[in-house]
């Protein structure tokens, strides 16, 4: 059971997220504030639902941005081909993309850790080589402009967009909730921890990971196309970016990929620095440096995250017997502890 | 259907690309043999290279093949200090993910430093011997292709001579099968693993020096390799060199072979098609490759 400090915590977090939420697009000074917090928002939904696959099963995926990209382009190419509603188009588009994810996980899926990787990274580059070659479906290089679905002047735009992205990251965040407490969740918490002990242990680790991975990509899908719906136009340089995927990886680990709120607060702070950047020097090849610098620093210095380093530090400064007296430990600190006992000895 | 000519072309291409695909799947089927360590770097470092190479012809003026004696001991001691500095410190749980997360996070530096360096501007070398070549049952061979095959094959035979009849070599295949078995027999696999790490490097300098020779090269250039490379060492059966190798020959062929029905940019879809299926139907890799069941 969680204790009662650790229940009010969570309760604190759901309230302080909800209004700042809701209260976001009255603060927003003018419309250039609110269509970049949109962005950093957007980022947060992807960073949550890559947060299915990577936090739970711990396989790291750096192909995210490309499922994005489908959602997005299969959006915009119904609504402009198919002329369908747009929210029709953006459910189909989130199922179609589903239906795809089924066998590139029965191929990523099937052997361990690096094999998923190569696969998630080889998405990417094939679709971004298929989306600019096809250019009589999908516009190529000169991109494919998706029409806006309510006629709303550009500030109204805006702060619908928001509260779309808002609900969408609430049931992304509810779902993770969902399955972090379920049955489902202890059997991708036992793969992530040791997939052999957990297979012997009867857990039926193949579906779970695929079923996990196409939840993912619904998630992440939605959060494509209601970009392409937002922003009206799309290039298959930036749909189909391995830098996207690289970002989402860089929030969620920053923030604590063990943790709800981690990729959402890994999200603000990247998010932020990335239009912060955006602003002050262009399109440099600077940013890549610095993505490159930060991502090996937390893979290096941090790979749990702020929240959980945050956390231990709480913990430690409140008195011993208010501990709880089960927490998670996973089954890398416990070798390290066993081998400094075994030292000790 | 095509002209005799134009098929041997082709096949004559495809082989001579095979030749460097090989080489530059040697060293990353090196590094996971030694670390089960997926090098998302490695082409970006070829790319690195390869602007040295540019760099060297067009400020120095000298041939960018001597570019060499400086770039292969600099990736060699690079090799070796990444080894060392970066992914020994890893976890030991967590070492395959993360450390693709941390060489990619090197390939995007790299790109970016090249970006700043060098703008991104296309680059082209331009050699006297350039557009030379010579006919050969009516296929056009370009002498700076052959000159590339050369150089792989050069370095390729080095490699293995140096893994089948050196100590140090017996250490390193050593601690690539059984790392606690060789620490037993007093092989210090740490430092061992570094230089492995600094061997495989040093052959994304050769690839890179080739590869300037005759292709423009431009700082996001190398997620165009690491894709056919990584559908290569898989196809291969990851840890194999000689499957790395005749999977590379192949997929070069077959790349070369498509590009006449299909054109350049769709001919590239094979790798990821190899990849896929391989993965989904025989995910050992087609060429043996006894590490592949756990990666």
């Amino acid at each position: 059971m969680p204790s009662v400090s650790s229940r009010l915590t969570g309760g604190a977090a759901v309230l302080l997220l909800a209004t700042g939420l809701l209260s976001f697009p009255g603060l927003a000074p003018n419309p250039y504030v609110l269509s970049a917090g949109i962005v950093v928002l957007h980022y947060a939904v992807l960073a949550t639902s890559w947060n299915f696959v990577g936090g739970f099963t711990g396989y790291l995926s750096l192909g995210h941005g490309a499922l994005a990209g489908l959602g997005g382009y299969g959006t915009g190419l119904l609504v402009t081909k198919a002329g369908l509603n747009s929210f029709v188009a953006l459910a189909l588009a989130m199922l179609l993309v589903s239906a795809l994810a089924v066998p590139i996980g029965m191929a990523a899926l099937r052997v361990r850790g690096a094999s998923f990787v190569i696969v998630s990274i080889a998405l990417v580059l094939i679709l971004l080589l298929v989306f600019q070659s096809w250019a009589s479906l999908t516009g190529g290089s000169r991109g494919l402009v998706v029409p806006r679905p309510f006629d709303l002047s550009r500030p109204e735009h805006h702060r619908v967009f928001w509260f779309l992205f808002s609900g969408l990251l609430a049931l992304a965040l509810l779902a993770w909730w969902l399955i972090d407490r379920s049955r489902f969740g202890l059997g991708l918490k036992a793969i992530r921890e040791d997939e052999d002990k957990a297979e012997a242990l009867g857990t039926p680790t193949f579906a779970y990971k695929l079923v996990v991975f196409v939840v993912s990509a619904a998630f992440t899908a939605l959060a494509g196309g209601l970009y392409a719906l937002w922003f009206g136009d799309l290039d298959p340089v930036f749909q189909f970016s391995v830098l996207t995927g690289s970002y989402l990886v860089l929030m969620a680990l920053l923030g604590g990929v063990r943790n709800l709120f981690g990729p959402l607060v890994g999200a603000l702070v990247v998010g932020v620095a990335l239009e912060y950047f955006k602003v002050e020097f262009g399109n440099t090849p600077l940013h890549l440096v610095a993505t490159g610098v930060l991502l090996a620093l937390v893979v290096l210095f941090m790979p749990d995250g702020v929240l959980p380093a945050a956390g231990s530090l709480l913990r430690r400064l409140r008195p011993a017997g208010e501990q709880a007296s089960i927490r998670d430990v996973t089954a890398a600190e416990l070798r390290e502890r066993r081998r400094a006992e075994e030292v000790r000895r | 259907m095509p002209s005799g000519a134009l098929l041997f072309q082709s096949v004559v291409l495809g082989l001579l690309l095979g030749g460097l695909y090989a080489l530059l799947a040697a060293g990353l089927t090196l590094y996971f043999g030694i670390m089960r360590v997926v090098m998302i770097a490695h082409s970006a470092f070829l790319i690195l290279a390869a602007y040295l190479a540019w760099w060297w012809h067009e400020r120095l003026g000298l041939d960018p093949l001597l570019s060499m004696v400086v770039t292969v001991p600099l990736f060699f001691a690079a090799g070796v200090l990444l080894q060392r500095m970066l992914l020994a410190r890893l976890r030991p749980a967590t070492l395959t993910m993360m450390s693709v997360l941390l060489t990619f996070a090197v390939a995007v530096l790299i790109e970016g430093l090249l970006g700043y360096a060098f703008t991104g501007t296309q680059r082209r070398i331009q050699l006297d011997y350039g557009s030379a070549g010579f006919g050969l049952f009516g296929a056009r061979i370009a002498v700076v292709k052959l000159i590339a095959f050369g150089l792989a094959g050069i370095a390729l035979a080095g490699l293995y001579l140096v893994l089948k009849r050196t100590r140090f070599g017996w250490a390193l295949r050593a601690t690539i099968q059984h790392p606690d078995a060789a620490r037993l027999v007093g092989i210090d696999t740490e430092r061992i693993a570094g230089y492995g790490f600094g061997i495989g490097l040093a052959t994304a300098a050769v690839g890179g020096t080739a590869l300037a020779l005759d292709t423009t090269i431009y700082p996001s250039l190398h997620w165009h390799w690491i894709g056919p490379l990584m559908a290569i060492i898989v196809v291969g059966g990851l840890g194999s060199v000689p499957g790395a190798a005749a999977a590379a020959m192949l997929l070069g062929l077959l790349q070369s072979l498509l590009q006449i029905p299909m054109g350049t940019t769709w001919a590239q879809t094979v790798f990821y098609l190899a990849l896929f299926a391989t993965l989904a139907f025989r995910p050992q890799g087609f060429f043996g490759g006894r590490l592949a069941q756990r990666f």
